[in-house]
């Protein structure tokens, strides 16, 4: 599968998105032209247990997702974080993947100092890795 | 009531690959089972067995999330554009 590629000032802004938000997990999705990360929507986790889990608020979801379908574009991604485990898809993370589309963006934050960042493709509940191109620069 | 459904990526399998399509009904409900009399399958993965919308399946009429104004119930009016999003949504699930 083709790698995700992300523009350095993007994955900075994910990881700050990700930072900003501990001990909470962070979520939001990355839009653009087929397979282009073009833009960035921070959306709000309103799941009760925020901690543990993630759910993007459906009002902003809408007004993302609206953005995105009046571009003709794609959710190329959709991004959250671990802030205690690693930047790995967990049960829940494939049981509600409903976006066969996106690549998953996870970022780790049990190291706060160095934030691991990762991609897959959730397919059917399959997990696929996918390398992250950052400027052009292979990071993972 | 003519309408537009708006689909999402994991359900267009049932569309023919379509991102949108048009319906007809009164309520939000009557659009989704006109829909699925030309695309089968869609209703099951929309709607839950006991009748209810799925808990990770959003709708909204226009930009209205219809959990909030009457859920399938919802009337609908000529034009209206019906959105079917699944949530975004996952998580650690566990701190280990």
């Amino acid at each position: 599968m083709d790698d995700l590629r992300l523009p350095d000032d993007m994955a900075t802004a994910l990881i700050d998105h990700a930072q900003a938000e501990y001990p909470k997990e962070a979520c939001g999705i990355i839009g653009g032209p087929p397979g282009e990360a073009g833009k960035l929507y921070r959306l709000t986790n309103v799941d009760p247990d925020p901690i543990m889990r993630y759910n993007a608020d459906p009002k902003e979801l809408k007004r993302v997702t609206d953005d995105i379908y009046d571009h003709d574009w794609d959710v190329v991604a959709i991004y959250h974080s671990h802030t205690h485990s690693p930047a790995f898809p967990s049960a829940t993370d494939v049981e509600r993947a409903f976006y066969p589309e996106a690549s998953y963006v996870l970022v780790s934050l049990m190291d706060r100092q160095k934030p691991d960042l990762r991609a897959f493709r959730i397919i059917e509940g399959k997990i696929t890795e996918i390398g992250v191109v950052r400027d052009g620069k292979e990071s993972a | 009531m003519a309408v537009e459904v708006r689909i999402p990526t994991i359900l267009r399998k049932h569309t023919g690959g379509a991102r949108a399509v048009s319906s007809r009904g009164d309520t939000v409900r009557e659009v989704i089972d006109t829909l699925d009399a030309e695309h089968p399958g869609l209703k099951a993965a929309i709607i839950a067995d006991a009748g209810d919308i799925h808990r990770f399946i959003n709708i909204y009429l226009n930009d209205e999330d219809i959990r909030f104004s009457g859920a399938l119930e919802t009337p609908v009016s000529d034009g209206d554009v019906v959105s079917i999003l699944p949530a975004v949504a996952g998580g650690a699930a566990s701190r280990g």
